[in-house]
């Protein structure tokens, strides 16, 4: 990144929020871009006879679902840790 | 590069298509809560507005730079893309060339490096310009169709300069819809010009020369064309050049030549004013503001133009409705005739 390029230009009233939502934007495009690649693999491997999309797309059982519970949790708690403010490390 | 980091044309193409739809919604959705009736200093303070104008800078950002963007997908390839061949008959350049400031001192619609140099920038401009109007991608006949069918409804001309022509995709619906015509496109930039060569000899148009020539002072000789055309040429210019632009215009063209401008001036009220003038600063066209507040009749009259019409252009079906809600922008129709 050159540190002589100009300042971006601020449309909020915290410049803070105008840097956040790009990061925002940046992700969306990201899991868009991934969501259409894993699409565009079921339909490959679903029309070469190796992945069942009914299959994929039911209901998970009981037990699926508590088996990825842990990861879940987990998932969820690192969101959302930030939200507490609280560190994490002492200091 | 490892392949995980070059962008595949999967991922290219999913990410633009993420960003035009996004961009689609905001020219539909987000523009029409916009409060019309409200003054402009209010409409700034409201956080509709906030993420307005954010998004009218940062959906253009996104799909010219970064990791999707279309100016670091077409330089991934750079290997290999092949310039075409430049000594074709139909295309003239002049290494020599000086390109004005306004051209080189700011990248016009956040295109990053602008159309003078790099190889790729006549790719990359083509590509970006396939969403120049985000509702176009819609079913309808392209603007440069409808440009061209106007003109062409009072009568073929025989020979036509076709002004800041790019890659040609303003040239050429002319050279496909009148085969018998001369048509030469000008331009300042060396890879569109390269390009617009190229896509004519694709089209086996035998019809069409592109030469690199300054629009505000050409070579060609007084009275020899019977149109002279721009598109989206005149806002990205300071108003000596647009004034130098209509002069050359005037005095190349034969007695009885047609001069068409479509750009974007008729701005009527306030809000539409506003809105304008801040697409011109959010998306790096600073001229379009000095523009719109020129009296183009006054000048056309000063310098012997007649039958002077400054109207709005139809750029898709429906858009001139006054229940029309969408953005869009203020397409004119500038034409007036030699004397």
């Amino acid at each position: 990144m050159n540190q002589n390029q100009p300042d971006e230009q601020i449309f909020f009233n915290d410049p803070a929020l105008d840097r956040a939502f790009g990061v925002v934007m940046a992700l969306a495009t990201e899991v868009y871009v991934l969501k259409d690649r894993q699409t565009a693999l079921e339909r490959i491997l679903s029309r070469n006879g190796l992945l069942d999309l009914e299959l994929l797309d039911a209901e998970p059982s009981e037990e699926e679902r508590l088996n990825s519970k842990s990861d879940r949790e987990q998932f969820v708690y690192h969101l959302m840790q930030s939200l507490t403010g609280k560190q994490v490390s002492k200091g | 590069m490892n392949r995980s980091a070059i962008i595949n044309k999967r991922a290219f193409s999913a990410a633009q298509d993420f960003i035009l739809s996004t961009k689609t919604f905001w020219t539909i959705e987000i523009f029409s809560q916009l409060d019309k009736e409200k003054q402009t200093e209010e409409i700034e303070k409201t956080t509709t507005y906030k993420f307005f104008a954010w998004l009218e800078r940062h959906l253009q950002r996104y799909k010219y730079s970064g990791r999707y963007g279309i100016y670091n997908f077409y330089n991934q390839q750079h290997e290999k893309i092949k310039s075409p061949p430049k000594n074709h008959k139909n295309l003239k350049l002049d290494p020599s060339i000086k390109l004005p400031k306004y051209y080189t001192q700011i990248d016009i619609h956040q295109h990053p490096g602008g159309l003078s140099k790099d190889k790729t920038a006549g790719y990359v401009y083509e590509h970006g310009a396939r969403s120049t109007t985000p509702l176009g991608v819609r079913n309808h006949q392209d603007l440069h169709h409808r440009f061209t069918n106007s003109i062409l409804a009072s009568g073929n001309p025989k020979k036509i300069l076709d002004m800041a022509c790019g890659f040609g995709k303003s040239t050429q619906p002319f050279y496909k819809k009148i085969p018998e015509a001369k048509i030469i496109g000008i331009d300042l930039s060396e890879p569109c010009l390269t390009l617009g060569s190229s896509i004519a000899r694709k089209d086996q148009a035998s019809n069409v020369t592109y030469m690199q020539v300054n629009a505000e002072k050409t070579n060609f000789k007084n009275k020899q064309f019977d149109l002279v055309t721009s598109t989206m040429l005149l806002h990205e210019l300071p108003p000596k050049s647009i004034k130098n632009i209509i002069s050359e215009a005037h005095r190349i063209l034969k007695p009885g030549g047609k001069m068409v401008h479509l750009d974007f001036y008729l701005l009527p009220d306030r809000f539409k004013r506003f809105i304008h003038f801040g697409h011109s600063k959010r998306n790096n066209e600073p001229y379009m503001v000095s523009f719109a507040k020129m009296d183009i009749t006054g000048i056309l009259k000063t310098l012997g133009f007649s039958n002077i019409t400054i109207e709005p252009f139809e750029e898709a079906d429906g858009v001139l409705d006054p229940e029309y809600q969408a953005w869009r922008f203020p397409w004119t129709l500038i034409s007036a005739e030699k004397q």
